[in-house]
């Protein structure tokens, strides 16, 4: 392992040539490799059915490997769980509660891990508070909306103390301000050297928090670094954006003619085209110059820095 | 596996399943059969022969109703697993320090609670409405076994059902299907007599509630005959063979799957 190779860094994470099927037939996690430092928040980005939350499973005991090498805060999950499960926390993907009040949710929650009633209540007091859920603790979890659902299962997590914390998109479906207090929360929870593993669509997020991020698609790693590392590849390009009007017939066609840069379609109807280049004068130039000779009608263009989300698209679409 | 991490997870189930509604099913509903059958039967009914006894209806009821909540709990545990797994606490509570095994065991000491808390019930409410009489030390032992082994039975059976169904509105039509049929054909409400049908006497005596019912009956009147011994004994083996479903049945219940 790499931490032994090295032999200074703590890994809470570490994961060698990794793989997980559910059928016997496809992988969901085909061979990955990564590591998560001590005090780091590592974050897992891709798309849906990239692998993440089967990750996360595996690495929280859930699930056992079908084969590879994993050491989670020291030791191996298949033989170890009970005692990683006691010192990790886990923020699932998806929804979990019980029938009770949101107050009432804290308490149980706090008493399955063991966590004394004074201390039960002290910590319930700072979450519900934290988490601007004061208003809303005599509620039922049913009556809550998703947002203050979701705020509830992640503010939870935090009754019980633990080394390391997995969170798996624990911002869905979150307002703005929540995410951000969640978010700096975490960023403060790290200081004191808690590890995290982060995954989530929200790419501003990733930047926001993430030292290290890993880009997953279709249960692989496509890359593997530093934010800033990860930008590199992209010294010196800047991202035009063009969002096309109306019908958008013969825009494919016409974005297929740009030569100045590299063309990146969007997922979906309602997003821009980007093109990475060098020139942004030149590129601006020959799309207006193409848009009109094809009568494509352009809604609007712009030129920005390259984000994270443009390398997290040009990753997935097999680019740099 | 470790019995206090069980205990918790008891303690857990138990505090989240006590509200209004699960009290009003767990309560009001047998209640309710209590005092209108009880009542209502009782004044058509004289005497039904018990052992070498006989006894009024009302006293043929109350161990009857009190026996009925065993199934009533059983229910109680097939919800928790279901909910559980329906609203992700499942995989939470797996992905703290629980095995699979403590929280499986932790929903079976939660249907004892529960079946004990039940029976414990409608026995106090047989002795405010009902003319109750006095229970020996030996029926208190044979009452408690029983109703140990009929919360055990229906828990597993629940729970079985709640690992294997798939959708919500087939877990409660089935739930609802089931329990009518049990309470039904078995001798909580009636004995079985000569006149009974044969079909339905066979599908009397595979039901474990009609042995439940019987045995906690003679444990009230203290009339124990060699046929309720055998009939604990077929209670247990039942009890034994639903274990072992519900263990197989629970052991293929993936996370992240509803």
């Amino acid at each position: 392992m790499l931490s032994e190779v090295l032999g200074l860094t703590s890994y809470p994470i570490e994961v060698e040539d990794l793989k997980y099927t559910y059928d016997g037939r496809k992988y969901a996690v085909d061979g990955i490799s990564f590591s998560v430092r001590e005090g780091e928040v590592f974050g897992m980005l891709g798309r849906n059915g990239a692998g993440k939350t089967t990750t996360i499973r595996i690495l929280s005991t859930l699930l056992k490997r079908s084969s590879g090498s994993v050491k989670v805060l020291g030791m191996d999950p298949s033989t170890a769980g009970n005692h990683i499960r006691k010192r990790i926390g886990v923020v699932l993907q998806d929804e979990s509660f019980d029938f009770t009040t949101v107050e009432k949710a804290f308490d149980v929650y706090g008493f399955i891990w063991g966590v004394s009633k004074s201390e039960r209540d002290k910590k319930r007091e700072s979450l519900l508070s934290t988490f601007e859920l004061t208003d809303v603790r005599k509620k039922r979890m049913w009556d809550l909306s998703g947002g203050q659902k979701r705020r509830v299962q992640v503010a939870r997590e935090f009754m019980h103390d633990m080394d390391l914390l997995f969170l798996d998109e624990p911002t869905s479906g979150l307002d703005p301000i929540a995410r951000r207090n969640i978010l700096n929360m975490i960023k403060d929870l790290t200081k004191d050297g808690l590890s995290v593993l982060f995954t989530t669509h929200n790419l501003e997020e990733a930047d926001y928090l993430c030292q290290r991020v890993a880009i997953m698609n279709n249960g692989k790693i496509l890359a593997s670094d530093t934010i800033d590392a990860l930008k590199t590849g992209y010294n010196g390009l800047k991202t035009v954006e063009v969002k096309i009007g109306g019908d958008q017939t013969g825009a494919e066609s016409m974005f297929s003619k740009v030569s100045s840069g590299r063309v990146e379609p969007p997922f979906e109807r309602e997003l821009p085209y980007r093109i990475v280049t060098e020139n942004t004068q030149e590129t601006m130039q020959e799309i207006i110059k193409l848009a009109l000779a094809d009568s494509v009608q352009i809604e609007w263009l712009n030129v920005r820095a390259v984000s994270l989300e443009d390398v997290f698209i040009s990753t997935i679409a097999g680019g740099v | 596996m470790n019995i206090v991490n069980s205990y918790r997870l008891m303690i857990r189930n138990v505090r989240v399943n006590t509200d209004p509604g699960t009290l009003v099913f767990l309560v009001l509903m047998p209640t309710i059969y209590l005092v209108f059958m009880g009542y209502m039967f009782g004044t058509l009914i004289s005497q039904i022969p018990v052992g070498s006894t006989s006894i009024n209806y009302k006293e043929f009821l109350s161990p009857g109703i009190a026996a009925f909540e065993t199934a009533t709990a059983g229910i109680v545990a097939g919800g928790l697993l279901w909910s559980d797994r329906r609203y992700g606490m499942f995989e939470q509570i797996l992905s703290s320090p629980y095995t699979r095994a403590e929280y499986l065991f932790g929903i079976l000491l939660t249907t004892l609670v529960f079946g004990f808390i039940g029976s414990g019930i409608m026995m106090l409410v047989s002795e405010a409405f009902l003319d109750y009489t006095a229970v020996s030390l030996m029926g208190v032992g044979l009452i408690v076994v029983s109703i140990s082994l009929g919360s055990l039975f229906f828990g597993c059976m629940f729970l079985a059902i709640a690992a294997k169904v798939k959708s919500n509105q087939a877990y409660n039509s089935l739930t609802i299907l089931i329990i009518f049929l049990v309470d039904f054909a078995s001798t909580v409400f009636y004995p079985i007599t000569s006149a009974t049908p044969e079909a339905l006497k066979v599908l009397f005596y595979v039901n474990p509630l009609t042995y439940i019912a019987d045995v906690v009956r003679a444990g009230y009147i203290s009339t124990v005959t060699t046929t309720d011994l055998v009939e604990l004994l077929v209670t247990f083996i039942e009890t034994m063979v639903m274990v072992a479903i519900a263990v197989l049945l629970y052991r293929k219940v993936r996370v992240g799957v509803t």
